[in-house]
């Protein structure tokens, strides 16, 4: 009956199976890109880690106390540093297929629970600062392209170079002392109070909207002399409609594109950011990680920040034709930056 | 409502001052100061100590770090404890011992009644299973002997004693029962795995302050235990803590530690930079130098084995070949003591070199030129083509080692050296410590198993030097038989390391600077932990 079903489907039954197959192979290709390139950093991450001049127990060892080399011996049998590399890499990566990253040195925990302890504070401070960044981007982008007074517009295209050049970790601590000092208003040691969320993820969104804007504000410069934003102009269209219904949606797709990279600035930028706002988070743990030595736990957020650098680009090239159709005109699913062309 | 408005109009002002950028400078709001007048005690309330950074490890075998040991102090009892004035080793859980003439028996007294949190009793058994851990370590667990229990090969139980046996003499088996590694835990804790042992919610100890609460990298919490009734014997409260609730955090940024507890929004701080100290008691705070005998003092090692450094005359000159008094005045405050040795003033056993390593830049240059180092085009010596530059790594912990390295830094350059500034950095320091042939190093480190376990042999990761005459020495101090021999013992130990051999340049003494709230009552341990037991907090 099946059988029967399937051959006698119609031609464009078949056209569309021919689609599916198609989007089915683009989706498992860029998988395998993703799988890749994990696995490539993950590589990276064991070359580099065999080049440093001795091993991971050595090195935590040896940052606070004289190390005796019995119980360097003892501890590096005990992590499996004892073992060829070739041995290492293999154990190393089947445990990592396997979705363990292996054991903190400094704390004995599985790098996983040390990571899933602080990663919700993570994920809701870069939230809050992602939507900010974009809150800020959009308003300087739609301030360019409204404000016709040349001073003033001026002005507005070049808050996002004063926004990259400055140092997050300065504009922390400056917030601190006005709005925590003197004014009492923030605590110092997050509470779960909104402000205590709101203040660090603003700061956080300084570095994150920096790139953002950049590129939201070339684009919307560049779809602001496309024919159709003309003939929206032309039609009587106020300039906010028309920034907002054409401008603005043209614009989106080469800004969106740029989420992968933003998603690292998050990251970096939560580093500084979580240390000075004394917040919990894995760019907290990332930090006290590096200063302890600990190689297995920044072994393992590297390489869950790239996997999250991976699904979100993965996501974007996937969302990208949706969002912006011609893309899909030239049957090119991987090109970006085809506006203006 | 109107609340709320209010907080909106701060918010705009925060706004306003931040735009203007004028804040940076200027100093936070006095303190409300109102100066209680201590009549004694007061019992209950919180006291949320500021510390450094936020501990996660807490396997006592790894409790060398201020940030453990100060939880520690306030958790775990030990078998003894340290005078901070006098550096003298007191009865804590152990009330009394007697030690055999060949310093390879020790025999402790345990204290009666003790108990851990949970119920079971802190007796005999429970310290010989401890002590056992301690001293012989637990291999697959990946849990090592500690490093100050030189010679340990058993213990055993003899009714309220424990007599413990060393393969070999070492008198500073005594002190070493006093270090925060050698904290006492459950027998149910010595049963966990190395990650259970390093949880602090699973630890359980027979400390004044019993296990409340951890916020992983934001807090972690304790309360009183009501019938704790067994503190060192130096303690002024010989029963439970007064405090009803202690609380620690990590302000890592240094310069947010005393706004920190001039808002009110920690009680003390610890690790105040100098340029802060003035600017926290203006605010009416008490700035507190704390003097850690239990530690050594600040230095540098040099590597006696590194290329240049290998030669006794470049650290002979190096030593003599700086203003101390200009390190005190430009780098550090009155908080901090130029060191006269690698021990501290209040250490036991010190004796001051002072005199035999002052500035006298005459004599370093001459040093120099003696060993051929001779001054090139760019005012650097050389010698055999190979230019006298050195690296100094030392870790990030300390506030002042970074500054106190750019000094020397510029007082070297005058003498012709090239000096590579790593304080500070440590990814540096990682591979400075693993490497012999990187120059200098620099430190302060707990000793109370003696300076032994910090510089004998070639693997010490503090100078990779070998030194028989060293090595000789520090068997002779653990084999010292009374409190004489082991003095002189100790200081032909600092008069090896840092006039003979050059090896050990002392800076200055270890000090844990602390900002402490107008309304806290507050002393500290020979290793500047809090003794919370014994603190208060007026109303």
């Amino acid at each position: 009956m099946t059988a029967t079903a399937t051959s006698i489907a119609s031609p464009a039954s078949s056209q569309r199976k021919k689609t599916t197959a198609r989007v089915i192979w683009y989706v498992a290709g860029r998988i395998g890109q993703a799988i890749l390139v994990l696995w490539l950093t993950y590589t990276i991450v064991f070359v580099a880690i065999q080049l440093l001049p001795s091993d991971p127990i050595t090195i935590f060892l040896s940052t606070d106390a004289p190390a005796d080399p019995e119980l360097v011996e003892r501890l590096r049998s005990h992590y499996g540093y004892d073992l060829p590399w070739y041995e290492q890499y293999v154990r190393q990566l089947a445990n990592l297929a396997r979705g363990e990253l292996g054991f903190s040195i400094s704390t004995g925990q599985p790098v996983l629970v040390r990571i899933g302890e602080v990663v919700g504070s993570t994920l809701l401070l870069a939230t809050t600062a992602l939507v900010f960044g974009v809150l800020f981007s959009v308003a300087v982008a739609a301030g360019a392209y409204l404000v016709r007074a040349s001073r003033l517009n001026a002005l507005i295209v070049a808050i996002p170079s004063v926004l990259a050049a400055v140092p997050v970790f300065w504009l922390g601590i400056i917030v601190l002392i006005v709005f925590s000092f003197q004014l009492q208003i923030l605590p110092l040691f997050p509470d779960g109070s909104l402000i205590s969320l709101l203040i660090p993820a603003a700061v956080l969104a300084i570095p994150v909207s920096a790139p953002l804007m950049q590129v939201l504000l070339t684009s919307v410069r560049e779809s602001g002399t496309l024919p159709f934003v003309q003939t929206a102009r032309a039609k009587g269209l106020s300039p906010r409609r028309v920034f907002v219904h054409h401008v603005l949606r043209a614009s989106l797709a080469p800004a969106v594109a740029v989420l992968g990279i933003v998603i690292g600035a998050l990251v970096a930028g939560s580093v500084i950011t979580e240390t000075v706002f004394s917040r919990p988070g894995l760019g907290n743990v990332l930090l006290k990680g590096v200063i302890a030595q600990d190689v297995p736990l920044v072994q393992g957020l590297v390489i869950l920040t790239t996997l999250v650098v991976v699904l979100t680009a993965l996501v974007i090239d996937l969302l990208l034709p949706a969002l912006d159709p011609r893309m899909l005109r030239g049957g090119d699913l991987t090109g970006v930056g085809r506006l203006g062309s | 409502m109107s609340k709320s408005r209010d907080r909106l109009a701060r918010v705009f002002a925060g706004v306003t001052l931040l735009a203007l950028g004028l804040t940076a400078c200027s100093t936070p709001p006095a303190a409300d100061h109102t100066g209680a007048t201590a009549t004694g005690p007061v019992e209950g309330g919180e006291l949320v100590f500021g510390d450094i950074e936020l501990q996660t490890d807490f396997q006592t075998q790894r409790g060398f770090n201020y940030t453990q040991t100060n939880i520690f102090r306030s958790v775990l009892d030990r078998l003894t404890d340290t005078d901070p004035d006098t550096g003298e080793v007191v009865p804590w859980i152990a009330s009394e011992w007697d030690i055999n003439p060949d310093n390879t028996e020790f025999v402790f007294t345990i204290r009666s009644g003790v108990t851990f949190s949970d119920g079971t009793p802190l007796d005999a058994a429970a310290v010989k299973a401890n002590l056992d851990l301690l001293g012989q370590g637990e291999d697959d667990k990946g849990i090592v002997p500690n490093r100050d229990f030189i010679g340990y090969e058993s213990s055993e139980v003899d009714g309220d004693k424990v007599i413990v046996r060393l393969s070999a003499p070492n008198r500073d088996f005594l002190r070493a029962t006093a270090g925060s590694t050698a904290s006492l835990v459950s027998l149910s804790t010595l049963e966990l795995d190395y990650e259970g042992q390093a949880d602090i919610a699973q630890i359980v100890g027979s400390g004044p302050f019993v296990f409340e609460s951890e916020v992983p990298d934001e807090l972690v919490s304790f309360v009183r235990r009501d019938d704790y009734a067994w503190p060192s014997s130096l303690s002024t409260n010989q029963g439970a803590a007064y405090l009803e609730r202690i609380v620690f955090r990590g302000i890592p940024e240094v310069g947010l530690r005393v706004g920190a507890v001039t808002s009110g929004q920690v009680d003390v701080a610890r690790g105040v930079q100098p340029s802060d100290e003035d600017a926290a008691a203006a605010a009416g705070l008490t700035v507190d130098a704390v003097e850690t005998p239990d530690l050594t003092a600040n230095w540098i090692a040099f590597r006696g084995d590194a290329p240049i450094v290998d030669d006794p005359a470049v650290r002979h000159a190096l030593q003599i070949g700086w203003d101390r008094e200009g390190l005190k005045s430009t780098v550090l405050s009155d908080s901090y003591e130029l060191s006269g040795s690698v021990l501290n003033r209040t250490a036991p056993g010190f004796v001051d070199l002072s005199e035999q390593i002052e500035y006298d830049p005459e004599e370093a240059a001459r040093l120099l030129d003696e060993a051929g180092w001779v001054e090139g085009a760019d005012g650097i010596r050389a010698k055999d083509g190979q230019r006298l530059a050195i690296s100094v790594a030392a870790s990030p912990r300390s506030v002042v080692i970074r500054p106190a390295v750019e000094y020397l830094e510029s007082q070297w350059r005058a003498l012709g050296v090239d000096v590579t500034n790593n304080a500070g950095d440590s990814a540096i320091l990682t591979t400075a410590l693993g490497d012999p042939e990187y120059a200098a190093i620099g430190s302060r480190q707990f000793y109370l198993g003696g300076l032994g376990p910090l510089f004998s042999g070639a693997g010490n990761t503090n100078t990779y030097y070998d030194d028989a005459e060293l090595n000789e020495l520090f068997a002779q101090q653990r084999a010292a038989t009374d409190e004489e021999q082991w003095n002189d013992t100790v200081a032909q130990i600092q008069q090896r390391l840092v006039v003979d051999t050059g090896l050990v340049l002392p800076l200055w003494d270890e000090a844990q600077v602390h900002a402490i709230g107008p309304d806290v009552h507050l002393s500290f341990d020979g290793g500047s932990a809090p003794l919370l037991q014994e603190a208060w907090v007026s109303e």
